[in-house]
């Protein structure tokens, strides 16, 4: 009942959070695009997103997130791993490898490169969660939308309404934990009346959700009333000019965190344009001079 | 057969910077068959103290007895916490907030399916606690939406009474309510612990705590300040609870100090003074 604090801004004053949010973003951007830079040798592939992993980790460790709330995430996610799978290493895909097949299940074979395929899948997607939960952790919903009101700043000449958006935006953030919180009171007034969220069959389980969704849309939308009034009785008025009481600054270690992620991405946008191309990567083979295992 | 809370403690957001201590080495008894009150200053420790005696949050260290259930730290070892939550119900803070069926009967029997009863008995009961609650025919069909405020709670408590624990919390049942409301979920209350319900009360409220309760528990700062009956409370230096004695009981403290005499023991509202003072005379 308690695995509702994921990603959740902890407010620790670790180098990480003190980074500028604009700077994070554009990082967590160029991570993800790294993320899905593949190279054709699976080996290889998988060396380098370890890489990024074992830099998540760091990170993860250096801005004291828990890996318990890593873990307790993705054991949410273990059915999606699962379908993920199943679609994977039964349906036929001529991509694969004819000569690699594992075992046969009556006459159909199935293939490694399935397996490979969806295990990279899965640990690409557990590289996002890692990501996000690194971003979302260490910096405050409010810095975060005026990251990205930031970027969204040059729009602002097509007579876009960034404004607008980013007060959206950060008006959503800010109900986030509120709502969470709600979750948790209705949850434990549901299960005061004998629902078990954690146990029994689909129709149950359905139920339980139904007892819960319900109580908390009636409570958002009456919350969303609520703060429309109160903004609009202190004259809030979405064409003004506004000051702001942070202002965002761009630190030498800001400039130390992008160089190290520029690094890693130039890095792997590199590999990505030379493989094939030039050469052909492969660590395994070029290190053990061996034929790779797969 | 006891509740006994014996040296709880319990941290929100162990192990983060907002680290928040709601419990510090409480222990104390809760008599059955009683009603009991519990207060404290804002932010003081009773919800979360309440949580634990029906195994929604867990102590961090120290252990609860409710009868023949234990709550310990260890979540392994608290098998039995549905037959726990069907001996101990609690109505939370606002419990209107939790409604969500189409109609109110549907509500109301929503916890008893819950614990394995069939449709129809499980509607049947649920007329009998909607008729305890002071809510008639006419609301059975109704939506829950479209109560007051003071109907939708006691939708809500109903939706608690049907299941028919034996010791039922009630986390400040009158907050946000007018007069007549609040007095008519206190006299259900009374009359639910004349039929023998233990009853805990979260409240605010000193005059509560002086007319309605059998015993009173006094949170400070996340420890135990006070166990003891109302009027032993109200005798004493209560300065640093943060707690006002009630008009009624410091006038009669005032009429004992001049010489009358009064059994300030007995007094629980103004017709219990204005008899006493009878028979003065
Ligand atoms: N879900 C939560 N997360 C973090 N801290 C919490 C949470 N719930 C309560 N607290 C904190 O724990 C402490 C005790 O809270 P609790 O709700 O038990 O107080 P209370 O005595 O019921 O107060 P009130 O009279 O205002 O209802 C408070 O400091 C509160 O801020
Ligand atoms: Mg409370």
């Amino acid at each position: 009942m308690n695995n509702l604090t994921f990603g959740r801004y902890s407010p620790f004053n670790t180098c990480v959070h003190r980074l500028d949010p604009r700077n994070k973003i554009f990082m967590m951007l160029l991570l993800m695009v790294s993320i899905f830079l593949k190279v054709d040798s699976w080996s290889t592939t998988l060396i380098l997103t370890g890489f990024i992993f074992l830099f998540l980790v760091i990170v993860m460790i250096i801005s004291k997130i828990r890996f318990l709330d890593l873990f307790k995430s993705l054991s949410t996610m273990w059915f999606l791993i699962i379908i993920l799978m199943v679609i994977y290493v039964f349906i036929p895909n001529p991509s694969y490898n004819p000569n690699h097949i594992a075992f046969y299940i009556g006459t159909y074979g199935v293939n490694y490169d399935a397996f490979y395929q969806s295990g990279y899948i899965i640990f690409r997607l557990i590289l996002m969660v890692m990501i996000t939960m690194i971003l979302t952790s260490t910096t405050s919903p409010m810095d975060l939308t005026y990251a990205l009101e930031w970027y969204m700043t040059p729009l602002k000449l097509v007579k876009f309404p960034a404004h607008i958006v980013a007060m959206t935006l950060s008006i959503a953030l800010r109900f986030i934990p509120t709502l969470l919180d709600e979750t948790q009171r209705i949850m434990k007034a549901q299960a005061s009346r004998g629902v078990d969220f954690n146990r029994g069959g689909l129709f149950k389980r359905v139920g339980a959700i139904i007892s819960l969704i319900i109580p908390l849309f009636v409570s958002a939308i009456s919350r969303s009333e609520e703060l429309s009034n109160a903004m609009e009785a202190r004259g809030y008025d979405p064409y003004a000019k506004r000051s702001r009481y942070r202002v965002l600054k761009f630190h030498l270690s800001d400039l130390f965190a992008f160089i190290i992620v520029g690094a890693i991405f130039a890095g792997f946008l590199t590999l990505r344009i030379y493989d094939g191309y030039i050469i052909k990567i492969d660590f395994i083979y070029w290190i053990f001079g061996a034929k790779p295992l797969f | 057969m006891a509740i006994k809370i014996n040296d709880v403690s319990f941290s929100y957001l162990k192990k983060t910077p907002n680290e928040v201590k709601a419990l510090d080495h409480v222990s104390f008894e809760i008599p059955k068959g009683k009603i009991t009150s519990i207060i404290g200053h804002t932010g003081s420790g009773k919800s979360t103290l309440i949580q634990m005696l029906n195994g929604l949050l867990l102590p961090d260290s120290g252990f609860l007895e409710i009868d023949d259930f234990k709550v310990t730290s260890e979540k392994r070892k608290n098998k039995r916490i549905k037959d726990l939550r069907k001996h101990v119900s609690i109505v939370f803070q606002f419990p209107e907030y939790q409604l969500f069926e189409e109609t109110v009967e549907k509500d109301v029997a929503f916890g008893l399916k819950n614990y394995g009863l069939k449709e129809n008995e499980s509607i049947e009961k649920a007329h009998l606690a909607l008729k305890e609650v002071g809510l008639d025919k006419s609301f059975y069909k109704r939506s829950p939406f479209e109560l007051s405020g003071g109907e939708k709670r006691r939708v809500a408590i109903a939706g608690i009474l049907a299941i028919d624990p034996e010791i039922l919390i009630l986390d400040e049942p009158t907050a946000g309510l007018d007069p007549k409301g609040s007095e008519l979920i206190l006299n259900l209350i009374k009359e639910l612990n004349r039929n023998g319900k233990t009853i805990i009360l979260v409240t605010h409220d000193m005059n509560i705590v002086l007319n309605h309760s059998d015993y009173v528990i006094v949170l400070n700062d996340s420890t135990l300040s006070f166990k003891g009956t109302p009027s032993e409370l109200f005798t004493r230096d209560v300065s640093n609870y943060s707690i006002e004695i009630p008009e009624l009981f410091k006038f009669a403290l005032l009429l004992k100090e001049h010489q009358l005499n009064i059994d300030i023991e007995k007094i629980k509202n103004v017709d219990d003074l204005i008899n006493q003072l009878k028979e003065i005379k």
